[in-house]
C-alpha cells in the first residue's frame, strides 16, 4: 500500500530493511483517489525530431490531427510516435508549439534556455554559455506546491561532455540547477531511509536541531552585513533557506534487485552504450517519487545540450546524435553528408518515444484504486529545438496523462502556441495559479502574452 | 592608469568579448594597453596596499564556495585523515561555469548539497570520535583536565583550522555551549567525545567552512580592500594546493610574515615545490586540454586494430606525465608544453607513435621524432579526441585551437547547418575544404580561423598515428594563419607548433586561463593588463611556475573591491 509512513531519513547513509512498497507489476487497490495530488515530468529530447521540413517528408506526427486512437496511431506505422500507440487516449500531440525569444549565439542554448522557462536568453554569459532569464516550469510548480524547501526532481542520463551540459530547470535568472546523472546516486538521496525508532529520532531532531540553529545564526550575520553584492546577498540566502530541521522521507523503495543494478552502473552512468539503461532507471524513481508523493516536478534530461550521444541502431554504434541530427558528419555548419541521415534521426526519435514509453508503463503500472499514477499527473515528451535546421517553431510537446481530468486527452492538435501559454496549462493542470489565485497564465517572460492552451483543456 | 575616454569607451565591449573568450583583435586595440603602472610595491602597511587606482580589480564574491575536490582535501586535512574520504562523490555535481571547475557563480548550496554537506558531517563526527586513534589526532596534545576549559581549548584550536582564522569570542562561546551539549545529544558516550562530535558536525556546515570566506581587513584604502594575512594564506593555499592552509601557513599569518607581496612571492614559491602544487598544475591542465575526451573513443577495428578500449587512460596518463615533467622537472612553460618532444610512453601508445624498443604497461620516458612531434598539440590524446570513427576531425581540431590554446572568438555556426552532395575528393583536406573553404558559405569562419589551424594535423590519423599519405595522396598540412597581425605559413603541426609557441596571442591566452583558474571566476576587462603582462613574460621565457607566482602576488589576488551597492 502506498501510504505516507513518515519515516527517518537514513543514519549515516545506511539503509536497513526497509517496507516493501513496490514491486514491478503492483496491481492491487491502495489508497484512494486524491491521495496522490498532480504532478508534472519533463523527459527532454535534444536536436529537434525528423518531422517534415524541407525536402524532408513527415517521419515523426501522426497522418492527420484530431483524435488519437489505438487504430488510428496503428495505421501510422511509419511515424515515431506510433510507439506510443498503447497510450493513443492518454495522449496530448501539440504541434506548432514556438520559443518566443532569439537565441544568444547557440542554438542549443537558447532552445535549452527555453522549453521550460518561455524566459529570454541572457545576453551575458552568450553562445553555449547563455542562460535562461526566469526560472523553469518544474520550479514554479515545486516552489508553490510542494514543502517548503522540497526542489524538484532533476535528473539527467548520458555524458556531460562539457559543451552544453544540463539546461532545463532553472531557479531564477541564471540560475540553473545541477542535475543528477547517477541513479543510485538519485535513488539513494531520495530513498535511502531507514526506520527508525522514536527515541532514537527524538535524539537525532534534538541533535540536528542545535546544529541548525547554531549554523542559522552564523548565516543570519553573514546577512546582516551592509556590504555584500546583489549576488552574494542571493547566494547566502539559498543556503539560508536550504537548512531544514530534521529531514523526513518517505518510506518507499524499490526491489532491492533494481537497486543492485544501479549500483553497479553507477561508475558508468556516462557511457553513450548506458544512456537508456540509465534513462529507463531514472524513470523508475521519478515514478517512485512521484507514487510517494516526494516532489510535485521532475525533470529528465537525455543526453547533453546538443546530444552528441553515439546511439546503437540495428546493432551498431552510429555517429554522434547531434551530427545525424544535422544531416552532415561536421558539428558545424557544413561538413560532408551522412547516408541515411534522416532515416537515423527516425530511429533515435523512436528510441526515445520507446523510452518515453517505459516511463508511462512505469506511472500505469501504480494502481490507486480509481485509476494509475498516470492519471493523476501529466508527463511531458518535449524537444528543446524542433527540427534538423534546429527551429524553434514547431517544437514537439507530447503530453500523456491528464491531470487528474483537468486536460483533454486523446488529441493531435496543430496550432501556433507559444512556449509560455502551454506551459501555463501544464502549470494551472497541476494546480499552479496566478497572483490572483486563479489558474496560472502569466508564467513566462513579462512581454508575453499570457493565456492558456483551450483546447487542451476538459 | 587606463585614460578615462578609452575605458569609457572600451568598458562594455570589453566585458562582452571577456566574457566570451578574450578575442585575439582585441588584445591589439592600441590606447588601452600597456598604460597601467607596474603593481605598487610597497604602499601602504600590515597587509597589501590597495593603492590609488581600483578598477584594475575586478568584483568578485566574498564567499567562494569550496569544491568538491577542495572539500575531499580539506576534510582530510582537518581531520588529519590518511586519505580522502571520499565523500562527495555522492554529492550533488555542479554545473558548468566555463572551462574549469571552481567558477564561484556555478557554485552554490542549495537544498541537495546541504543535505549532501549535513550526512557528510554527521558521518565525518561520528566515525573520528569512535576511534580514540583519530581523535587524539585533533585533540592537541597539551589540553587542560578540567571539562570546561578542555572544551574551550578544543573549541579554539579546532576551529582556528575549520574557519582557517581564530574563532571570535561570540563564535567560541556558541560551539563551546554545543560542545557542552553533547553529552544530552549523544547518550551514553563519553562526555569528551560527545562534545567534540556535536561540535565538528556544526563546525562542518558553518558557512565559514564550506565558502572561503573574503571580508577583507578594515576598510577600503584608495578604492581597493585588502585582505586579511588569514584570508591571504587561505586563498594561497586553496589557489596552490587545493586544500585549507597548513598549520604553517596559519602560523605565518598569525605572525603577519604575509603582509607584503615579496613575502607571499616567497611563500608561494615554496609551496609550488610541493606535490599538492602538482596536482593542482595537472587539474589546470586536465580541464583546459579537456582529457575528459580521450574516453569512450569509437574508432574503426578494420582501419586501427591497435586502438583498444584502455588507450583513453594511457592517452590521458600520457598527458599528465608530460605537463608535470615539463612545468616541475623543467620549470618549463607554455613554449616547452607547445614544443618538447620528451614524452611518456606504455606499449600502447608505443605502437602508434612508431617508438621503437621494449615496452610493457609502465610508462617509459623516450623522445619522439622530431620530424613528426611537437608538444600536446601533436600527442595522441587530442588528435584521437578530435576524430571520428576514421577520419582526422579538422575542424574541431582547429576549434579548438581558436577557443583552449588562442582564447580566439569565433562566432557560432548558424542554425541552419546544410550538407553538400559528396565529391570525388580524394582526401580529409580536400572534403573539408569543398564544403568550408574558400568560395563557400562558411569562408569567413572556416578559410581563416579554422580550417588552417585544422589543415596542421592533417599528418595525423583519426587514432594520432604520423602519415604521410591520405587515401592515396601525399598529406597537404601546409596553410597560413595570422599571428601578431601578420600571415603566417607553415608546412605542418611541428611548425605550426612553433609558430603558437612565439606568439602574443597563445602566450596571452595561457596567462587569461591562469587568472580564470587562479581566480575561480571568469576574466574580466579589469584583467586586461595583467593578462598582457603575464602573456609577454611568458612568451619571453617566464615559466609556468614563475606566472602562478606572479598571479597570486598580483593586488587582484591580495585585495578586493568593495561590493556594488545593490
Amino acid at each position: 500500500m502506498i501510504t505516507r509512513r513518515r519515516v527517518l531519513r537514513g543514519l549515516f547513509g545506511v539503509t536497513v530493511a526497509l517496507p516493501f512498497l513496490e514491486t514491478f507489476a503492483p496491481r492491487r487497490a491502495a489508497a484512494g483517489t486524491g491521495d496522490v495530488p498532480p504532478f508534472a515530468i519533463f523527459m527532454r529530447q535534444a536536436n529537434g525530431v525528423a518531422q517534415q521540413v524541407g525536402d524532408e517528408p513527415e517521419m515523426f506526427w501522426p497522418s492527420a490531427t484530431g483524435p488519437l486512437t489505438a487504430e488510428s496511431m496503428a495505421a501510422d506505422a511509419d511515424r515515431a510516435v506510433s510507439e506510443l500507440k498503447d497510450y493513443a487516449s492518454r495522449l496530448i500531440m501539440v504541434r506548432g508549439v514556438r520559443f518566443a525569444f532569439q537565441g544568444n549565439g547557440c542554438g542549443h542554448s537558447g532552445g535549452g534556455n527555453q522549453c521550460l522557462t518561455a524566459a529570454q536568453v541572457s545576453e551575458d554569459p552568450a553562445g553555449n554559455e547563455s542562460l535562461a532569464m526566469g526560472e523553469s516550469i518544474d520550479n514554479r510548480i515545486a516552489t508553490e506546491l510542494n514543502p517548503a524547501g522540497v526542489e524538484p526532481l532533476t535528473l539527467y542520463a548520458g555524458r556531460m561532455a562539457g559543451y552544453i551540459n544540463e539546461v532545463l530547470s532553472y531557479r531564477g535568472p541564471k540560475q540553473l540547477r545541477a542535475a543528477e546523472r547517477d541513479p543510485y546516486k538519485a535513488y539513494q538521496k531520495l530513498f535511502g531511509l531507514a526506520e527508525v525508532d522514536a527515541a532514537a529520532a527524538e535524539a537525532l531532531a534534538a541533535r540536528r536541531a542545535s546544529v541548525n540553529d547554531l549554523v542559522r545564526e552564523q548565516m543570519q550575520a553573514l546577512m546582516r552585513r551592509k556590504d555584500l553584492s546583489k549576488g552574494d546577498r542571493e547566494r547566502l540566502q539559498l543556503h539560508f533557506d536550504s537548512i531544514r530541521d530534521l529531514e523526513v522521507g518517505l518510506a518507499c523503495a524499490l526491489p532491492p534487485e533494481r537497486v543492485a543494478e544501479m549500483e553497479a552502473i553507477s561508475p558508468n552512468v556516462g557511457s553513450y552504450d548506458n544512456v537508456e539503461t540509465v534513462t529507463r532507471m531514472q524513470m523508475d524513481i521519478i515514478a517512485l517519487a512521484m507514487a510517494c508523493g516526494a516532489t510535485r516536478a521532475a525533470t529528465l534530461q537525455v543526453g547533453d545540450g546538443n546530444d552528441s550521444t553515439e546511439y546503437t541502431i540495428h546493432g551498431v554504434r552510429q555517429k554522434s546524435f547531434h551530427k545525424i541530427s544535422h544531416r552532415i558528419d561536421g558539428d558545424g555548419e557544413v561538413g560532408p553528408p551522412i547516408e541515411g541521415a534522416q532515416e537515423l534521426h527516425h530511429q533515435i526519435d523512436r528510441i526515445h518515444a520507446r523510452m518515453f514509453k517505459h516511463l508511462l508503463d512505469r506511472l500505469s503500472s501504480y494502481d490507486l484504486g480509481s485509476g494509475t499514477l498516470l492519471d493523476r499527473g501529466v508527463a511531458v515528451w518535449l524537444n528543446d529545438l524542433a527540427d534538423k535546421y534546429h527551429a524553434y517553431s514547431r517544437v514537439p510537446y507530447i503530453l500523456a496523462g491528464g491531470a487528474a481530468g483537468y486536460l483533454k486527452t486523446g488529441q493531435f492538435i496543430d496550432e501556433r502556441i507559444t512556449v509560455n501559454k502551454l506551459l501555463n496549462t501544464i502549470g494551472a493542470a497541476v494546480g499552479c495559479t496566478n497572483g490572483q489565485g486563479g489558474p496560472l497564465d502569466d508564467f513566462g517572460d513579462e512581454s508575453l502574452e499570457g493565456g492558456l492552451v483551450d483546447t487542451i483543456i476538459a | 592608469m587606463i585614460s578615462p575616454a578609452c575605458r569609457l569607451t572600451a568598458f562594455p565591449r570589453w566585458r562582452r568579448l571577456f566574457g566570451a573568450q578574450l578575442s585575439v583583435a582585441a588584445l591589439l586595440i592600441s590606447g588601452c594597453t600597456g598604460a597601467v603602472g607596474d603593481p605598487r610595491e610597497g604602499e601602504g602597511d600590515g597587509v597589501i596596499p590597495g593603492g590609488p587606482t581600483g578598477p584594475e580589480v575586478a568584483e568578485r564574491s566574498m564567499f567562494p564556495r569550496l569544491t568538491h575536490a577542495q572539500w575531499e582535501n580539506t576534510v582530510r586535512d582537518l581531520l588529519r585523515l590518511d586519505d580522502r574520504p571520499g565523500l562527495s562523490a555522492s554529492f550533488t555535481s555542479d554545473p558548468l561555469g566555463g572551462v574549469f571547475d571552481n567558477n564561484e557563480a556555478a557554485l552554490l548550496v542549495a537544498p541537495g548539497l546541504w543535505g549532501d554537506y549535513q550526512r557528510a558531517a554527521e558521518e565525518l563526527a561520528a566515525m573520528v570520535t569512535a576511534d580514540q586513534g583519530k581523535l587524539d589526532r585533533i585533540a592537541p596534545a597539551d589540553l587542560p583536565d578540567a571539562p570546561e576549559a578542555r572544551a574551550q581549548a578544543f573549541v579554539e584550536r579546532f576551529g582556528e583550522r575549520a574557519f582557517r582564522r581564530p574563532l571570535t569570542a561570540e563564535e567560541r562561546d556558541a560551539y563551546v555551549a554545543l560542545f557542552q551539549r553533547g553529552e544530552e545529544l549523544f547518550e551514553g558516550e563519553d562526555p569528551f567525545a560527545a562534545g567534540v562530535r556535536a561540535a565538528i558536525e556544526a563546525f562542518l556546515q558553518s558557512p565559514h567552512f564550506v565558502y572561503r570566506v573574503e571580508i577583507g581587513a578594515g576598510p577600503a584604502e584608495g578604492g581597493l580592500i585588502p585582505l586579511g594575512g588569514y584570508e591571504i594564506a587561505t586563498k594561497l593555499a586553496y589557489t596552490l594546493w587545493n586544500t585549507m592552509p597548513s598549520d604553517e601557513l596559519l602560523e605565518a599569518a598569525k605572525a603577519g610574515e604575509l603582509s607584503s607581496r615579496e613575502a607571499v612571492r616567497a611563500y608561494a614559491g615554496g609551496m609550488l615545490e610541493d606535490q599538492r602544487a602538482r596536482e593542482v598544475v595537472g587539474a589546470f591542465h586536465r580541464q583546459l586540454y579537456d582529457y575528459e575526451q580521450y574516453h569512450d573513443l569509437n574508432k574503426d577495428q578494420a582501419l586501427y586494430p591497435e586502438f583498444v578500449p584502455e588507450m583513453g587512460d594511457d592517452m590521458q596518463r600520457e598527458a599528465e606525465l608530460f605537463v608535470d615533467h615539463v612545468v616541475f622537472d623543467e620549470e618549463g612553460g607554455l613554449t616547452d608544453l607547445l614544443t618538447a618532444r620528451t614524452a611518456f610512453v606504455n606499449d600502447h601508445l608505443a605502437a602508434v607513435y612508431g617508438v621503437e624498443g621494449d615496452f610493457s604497461d609502465e610508462f617509459k620516458r623516450v623522445e619522439l621524432d622530431e620530424a613528426e612531434r611537437s608538444g600536446l598539440l601533436t600527442r595522441l590524446g587530442f588528435l584521437a579526441a578530435k576524430a571520428t570513427a576514421r577520419q582526422p576531425d579538422s575542424i574541431h581540431r582547429g576549434v579548438f585551437v581558436n577557443l583552449r590554446i588562442l582564447c580566439a572568438a569565433l562566432p557560432p555556426p548558424p542554425d541552419n547547418a546544410t550538407s553538400l552532395p559528396p565529391g570525388e575528393l580524394a582526401t580529409n583536406r580536400e572534403r573539408v575544404e569543398a564544403h568550408t573553404g574558400k568560395g563557400t558559405c562558411g569562408a569567413s569562419c572556416h578559410g581563416v580561423l579554422i580550417n588552417p589551424a585544422g589543415f596542421a594535423f592533417e599528418h595525423y590519423d583519426a587514432i594520432g598515428k604520423y602519415r604521410t599519405t591520405d587515401n592515396g595522396a601525399p598529406v597537404d598540412s601546409a596553410d597560413v594563419y595570422t599571428l601578431g597581425g601578420q600571415p603566417r605559413s607553415y608546412a605542418d603541426a611541428v611548425e605550426f607548433s612553433q609558430l603558437l609557441a612565439e606568439s602574443s596571442e597563445a602566450h596571452a591566452c595561457y596567462a587569461q586561463r591562469w587568472i580564470e583558474f587562479s581566480h575561480g571566476r571568469g576574466v574580466r576587462a579589469e584583467d586586461r593588463a595583467l593578462v598582457e603582462e603575464l602573456g609577454e613574460a611568458s612568451r619571453g621565457g617566464a615559466s609556468t611556475k614563475e606566472l602562478i607566482v606572479r598571479i597570486v602576488s598580483s593586488t587582484p589576488f591580495l585585495a578586493r573591491v568593495p561590493a556594488e551597492a545593490p
